[in-house]
């Protein structure tokens, strides 16, 4: 936890030196560098335990989520929704969802952000002057709104009932797996996994229909 | 082994950044963008609540989402793009057309 909290505070350092000093002189690094360095001399057993690489990944995850939102151009918000889309699956890895972790990369990663990529070069779009944002009460309502929403999500994440309300599944060995996946998808909610496939097919012609220039 | 609610933490904060996105940005390709991370927090919470319950309904669940937000990027990016063509800006402040 120290060599965590740490690094964390090295990273934040870096980029406060960064937003300080704009023409970079890069001596002024070398503390923040030793920094870091010595922080890993000092508490590498840390690097070993689970807790460490998920605070990591978190880490990560959070900053590139902030980073979508506000980095100006968004070419480069598509890039950080992929890092953030790959912690994410290694998240899934933690909990046991191998066959979803896979699928994430597969489909989230590799098919959805190479639309979303396709289509920011598509429409040739710069990097917006000044930060395209909300103005006025719009913003700072979103924010307030923001705080409030998070606030209630931490103090109903600190109530929960910890008590299942039904009997835990037998699961086996396999638990995550495509086997599995595959056996309650194809039995118990096979009817939803029809309805999905009418939904996708509705949606390619719509999104046929849409972009076409003109029908007939 | 990692409790549930440090994934259920993360979760909560990546979504509030996707709500506060959709809310403060004026770039509709931005505004999906930040949809696809509410979308995935949702997910991840799913994942981390099947863990705790060892039930797989969690992970069918995700499944569904996931195809849910294949179809709406596809459908959101053609709206963007016919928008785009009619008025040459992906700004969602120039789609004023139905706004009373």
């Amino acid at each position: 936890m120290p060599l965590l909290i740490g690094l964390i505070l090295v990273v934040v350092a870096w980029t406060v030196i960064r937003a300080i000093a704009p023409d970079r002189p890069w001596f002024a690094f070398v503390p923040v560098a030793l920094a870091g360095a010595a922080l890993l001399a000092l508490f590498y057993p840390a690097l070993a335990t689970v807790e460490f690489w998920a605070g990591l990944i978190g880490f990560v995850a959070i900053l590139s989520a902030l980073l979508v939102v506000i980095h100006p151009n968004p070419m480069m918000s598509v890039l950080f929704l992929i890092l953030n889309l790959f912690c994410v699956a290694l998240f899934y890895l933690m909990l046991q969802a191998e066959f979803l972790a896979a699928l994430q990369i597969i489909v989230y990663a590799g098919a959805i952000m190479v639309l979303f990529l396709f289509v920011v070069m598509l429409l040739n779009l710069k990097a917006e002057e000044g930060l395209r944002i909300g103005t006025g009460p719009q913003r700072w309502g979103a924010l307030g709104l923001g705080l409030l929403f998070s606030g209630m999500l931490f103090w109903a994440i600190q109530n929960r009932g910890r008590l299942a309300y039904f009997a835990p599944e037998s699961t086996g060995g396999g638990f995550g797996t495509a086997r599995e996946v595959a056996g309650l998808l194809f039995t118990r909610h096979v009817f939803a996994f029809e309805a999905a496939s009418i939904l996708l097919v509705a949606a390619m012609v719509g999104a046929v229909v849409l972009a076409k220039r003109r029908l007939g | 082994m990692m409790r549930v609610e440090f994934f259920l933490l993360i979760a909560a904060l990546v979504f509030t950044i996707g709500a506060v996105g959709v809310l403060i940005r004026r770039n509709a390709i931005v505004i999906l963008m930040c949809i696809e991370l509410m979308l995935n927090s949702v997910n991840l919470t799913f994942i981390a609540f099947a863990h705790e319950r060892q039930a797989m309904v969690g992970h069918v669940f995700v499944f569904f989402v996931m195809a849910v937000a294949a179809a709406e990027a596809a459908v959101g990016l053609a709206i963007v793009i016919a928008i785009f063509r009619r008025r040459r800006s992906a700004d969602v402040e120039d789609a004023s057309l139905m706004r009373w």
